[in-house]
């Protein structure tokens, strides 16, 4: 391990933090809401923190390898958690460090879980920070879903590099500058459209901004107590529904639609089958939510599909009180949990893709039992897919439902009940939010023991880190020379 | 017309003796003096010792005033260059046998348009495309489409359940009222012959039908044969003809599945293949295919490297129920065996390219061109020209050549099946049936030549 070259990284991560820190300053200034000053102390801790690191690492050996790779990813991620916390407690509303580093990485994974009890009693430019954390922190899945991960080879993600057209480059990193700069401008871009239209449908500047960074994100952070619902707009819930949607599409489909390739983006197996379970999810929960809480079929149509979209993609805002629909429903809803959206999307969960071919593996293996001697290929898109592939994602859905099963004995083992305990770590290893119990949709996470925060803030970045990547720090031969 | 035939191989061996018996100058350059020697005792053929790729042959073969130029030595670069430098000495027709894929498929780097040469053949791909043919038509023993596919030549075996045999074609003209065709040939004994009103059908003949696309499923009826569409394919070894099949038969619709021994070759396979089902397992090894439904199989093609396998897995597949078995021969000596097993049908890719090439060589007047039983007839489509002397004469009161018979005419695009009253007619598309030593005539009576 080059731990020099891991420092200096992190030091010029910590140093672009400390510049969007200023963000909101403008806004707690024209506000007057007093929290200039955690805002500026932030920035400068962040600062000092950066350019100490890159002071005392000039002579670092510019040599980025595999282990360097794990170690920034997670480190970074880390870092941003922390320094992003500053904030909330410089201005008092959150009170412990642990409460605000979870409030923090739930923004930076784009969990959208909170501690907070009451959103608006915060001032808005914090409530813009948050917002911020998500955005922020789903630009940076984005690239790190199609272009760090597939070159780690985690998870069996190297079937989703990003094959965007640009100029090649024998190295490495000049490439993922330039598929992350074209992934972010339609990342921006559907970011500004969802802001114009939510601005369209009567919520103010500030509110359709947070709530468009906090939608392509697939966070759910939201500025009021009670989440998109609290607007009451049918049409507000539609966009913010559509854009739920967008938002968990592998974004080089969306890049691939937009540059004039629609047959290429339609024609892609993992976009049908997210479509289909989309569709199919609503329709289920509109069938068993039929007759007993929505009177006709669009007002069920309006609450069924906003819910399971918000919850397949993992973003985590809500509409309506899940807990009080058919116990059905709500089983449903954790299976979907567990699904996420696809791979190459700001969505968290084991990704469509990763299940989709666990279950062609499964036919494979128990259609090879009836036919010993046929050779057959597991496929996605036509293309045959490799056995490395294969393994890591099976490999990935192990350990995932390993770490969901451990943590959800922890969160017992402090004192939690079963559901809430299971519901809360499913939801943040998935990076949902909300889940079930006492962090269902009308909870907050306010009430779980410090210990358990901090457990669940583990979660979080395990799963938006594809577990493997956190996993392979614990290796003592990644940090060896 | 002057022709130069580089490589005395098989193919080259072929083409050089149809195109002289059919009274062209051939000159046949092989570099093997043994081979040489054989074309020599064999052939009425000029033969020149040398390569192909090599000027001074070339110009001792008289290469200025040549016409047309084929290529077909074992080596797809020896074939490049010699067509290369029969451009250069102004070859109207260049004709190259390629192998590699890497020439014949599309966007590829040195296409035969680039190199501009006029034809390049692929023997694989010419072998694939006749087993698809036979294979794809069931009961069919050769099968060749004219006029766009709106006239069939089609080969069927007769065997003594069939209810025409027995019959002479007398018996069958008054059918004939009710299912237009005309029986242009009959092989009997590795024999082709053209019946008249009184021969007989007799069982272990092919019978070859002439007749229109729509007619053929009352054709099929009369003759007594299956009216199961072709539904399930075997095919047999994955290399570059089994993958052909199996992957055009795939496309069909059709349920396919390809055998290989080789696990590497399966795996292959399996990636480049959608639906079909790849099973690796040993030919022989009956039971595991007989468990994957080889007893059920519509069609089975044996295309493996190695021709014996072939002809002992069709034999294999037809013992345990399969409906047809069609296998993959080169070896001339085998080709002729093969009818005389059982097996429906043999396909050789010496024999296919070779067709292929003269097809193209024979166009002009000729449009198309089939061949019969290892070359033993041929199908020519022509176009009516409308200065012939016989013009506006019924067709028996022609005198048409010996050993030819018109099959079909395509008029104004609708086709008909003619009758000894059919008057041809300038523009008319004819379908014409000949045997190997009429070809020189018939061309010369439409005015082909």
């Amino acid at each position: 391990m080059n731990i020099p070259v891991l420092l200096k990284v992190l030091g010029a991560l910590a140093l672009f933090l400390a510049a969007v820190l200023l963000t909101p300053l403008p806004l707690s200034l024209f506000d007057g809401d007093g929290a200039q000053g955690s805002f500026l102390g932030a920035a400068a801790l962040a600062a000092v923190v950066g350019g100490g690191l890159l002071a005392g690492t000039r002579r670092a050996r510019p040599e980025l390898g595999y282990r360097e790779g794990f170690a920034v990813v997670t480190l970074g991620w880390a870092l941003f958690g922390v320094l992003g916390a500053l904030p909330y407690l410089f201005s008092g509303h959150i009170a412990t460090p642990v409460d605000a580093v979870f409030e923090s990485l739930s923004g930076f994974t784009t969990t959208g879980a909170t501690i907070l009890t009451d959103i608006e009693a915060l001032p808005r430019s914090l409530l813009l920070w948050r917002a911020l954390t998500h955005w922020l922190g789903g630009m940076g899945i984005i690239v790190l879903g199609l272009a760090i991960l597939p070159m780690l080879g985690v998870g069996g993600m190297q079937l989703f590099r990003a094959e965007v057209p640009g100029p090649t480059a024998d190295r490495l990193s000049p490439r993922i500058q330039d598929t992350a700069k074209l992934l972010w401008g339609v990342y921006v871009g559907l970011t500004a459209t969802e802001a114009a239209l939510l601005l369209v449908g009567g919520m103010d500047w500030f509110d359709a901004v947070c709530h468009a960074f906090a939608t392509l994100a697939t966070g759910g952070f939201s500025t009021r107590n009670a989440s998109v619902g609290a607007f009451a707009s049918p049409y507000l819930d539609a966009v913010v529904t559509v854009f739920m949607f967008l938002a968990g599409v592998n974004f080089v489909l969306h890049f691939a639609l937009l540059t004039g390739r629609p047959r290429k983006a339609l024609a892609n197996e993992e976009l049908k089958v997210y479509a289909g379970l989309t569709v199919a999810a609503v329709a289920v929960l509109m069938v068993l939510n039929a007759g007993s809480l929505y009177r006709g079929f669009f007002e069920n149509l309006r609450y069924s599909a906003f819910q399971a979209v918000s919850i397949l993609t993992t973003t985590g805002f809500g509409t309506a009180d899940y807990e009080l629909w058919p116990a059905a429903c709500q089983v449903l809803l954790v299976l979907l949990m567990f699904v996420g959206g696809s791979a190459g999307s700001t969505g968290g969960g084991i990704k469509v893709s990763r299940i989709l071919l666990v279950v062609k593996h499964a036919v494979v293996q128990a259609w090879s039992l009836i036919h010993p001697r046929a050779v057959r290929r597991v496929k996605l898109d036509g293309r045959p897919v490799p056995d490395a592939v294969l393994q890591g994602v099976l490999g990935m859905l192990a350990l995932y439902l390993i770490v969901t099963g451990a943590g959800a004995v922890g969160m017992a083992a402090l004192g939690v009940d079963p559901v809430t305990a299971v519901a809360s770590v499913v939801a943040c290893v998935g990076n949902i939010g909300p889940g079930l119990g006492g962090v269902g949709p009308a909870d907050n996470y306010a009430q779980l023991p410090q210990a358990g925060k901090a457990l669940l803030t583990f979660c979080m970045v395990l799963g938006r880190l594809e577990i493997f990547t956190v996993v392979a720090l614990f290796f003592p031969s990644t940090w060896r020379k | 017309m002057r022709v130069i035939v580089v490589g005395a191989g098989e193919v080259g061996f072929h083409i050089a003796e149809r195109l002289s018996v059919e009274g062209h100058d051939v000159v046949l350059l092989e570099h093997d003096r043994q081979r040489l020697r054989e074309v020599e005792e064999r052939l009425n053929v000029l033969a020149i010792e040398g390569s192909g790729a090599q000027a001074e042959r070339l110009e001792e073969a008289g290469v200025r005033s040549t016409q047309v130029f084929i290529a077909v030595t074992d080596t797809d670069e020896v074939n490049l260059v010699a067509c290369l430098l029969a451009r250069e000495y102004g070859v109207p027709i260049k004709i190259a046998r390629v192998k590699s894929i890497g020439y014949t498929t599309r966007g590829a780097v040195l296409s035969a348009e680039k190199l501009g040469i006029e034809l390049f053949i692929n023997p694989l791909e010419a072998v694939a495309q006749d087993l698809i043919n036979i294979a794809g038509h069931a009961a069919a023993v050769e099968v060749a489409e004219f006029a766009e596919g709106r006239i069939l030549f089609v080969g069927y075996p007769i065997t003594e359940a069939n209810p025409v045999c027995g019959l002479s074609l007398a018996d069958l003209k008054d059918l004939r009222t009710m299912y237009p065709f005309v029986v242009a040939a009959i092989t009997r004994g590795g024999r082709t012959l053209i019946p008249r009103g009184d021969d007989l059908i007799q069982a272990g003949d092919h019978v070859f039908l002439v007749l229109v696309a729509t007619d053929l499923p009352s054709v099929r009826y009369l003759f007594g044969l299956d009216q199961r569409e072709v539904r399930r394919v075997f095919v047999l070894g994955g290399g570059p003809v089994g993958f052909r099949v199996a992957s055009h038969f795939e496309r069909a619709g059709l349920q396919v599945r390809v055998v290989d021994a080789d696990r590497a070759v399966c795996e292959k396979l399996a990636e480049d293949l959608g639906r079909a089902v790849v099973l690796h397992a040993d030919f022989t090894d009956v039971d595991a295919l007989l468990a994957e439904g080889l007893g059920r199989a519509d069609v089975l093609v044996a295309a493996t490297a190695d021709e014996e396998t072939n002809i002992l897995a069709a034999l294999l597949a037809k013992r345990h129920g399969a409906r047809r078995a069609l296998s993959l021969v080169d070896r001339p000596a085998y080709v002729s065996l093969v009818p005389t097993l059982g097996i429906d049908a043999c396909v050789s890719p010496r024999l296919s390219t070779a067709s292929a090439i003269l097809k193209y060589v024979r166009r002009g007047g000729v449009l198309s061109v089939a061949t019969v039983e290892e070359n033993q007839a041929e199908v020519l489509e022509v176009l009516i020209d409308e200065h012939l002397p016989w013009a506006g004469s019924p067709l028996k009161a022609v005198s048409f050549p010996k050993g030819a018979v018109v099959g079909a005419v395509l008029r104004r695009d609708q086709p008909l099946i003619p009758t000894g009253e059919t008057v041809l007619q300038p523009g008319d598309r004819a379908v014409v049936f000949t045997l190997p030593d009429a070809v020189v005539q018939v061309e010369n009576f439409f005015g082909t030549a």
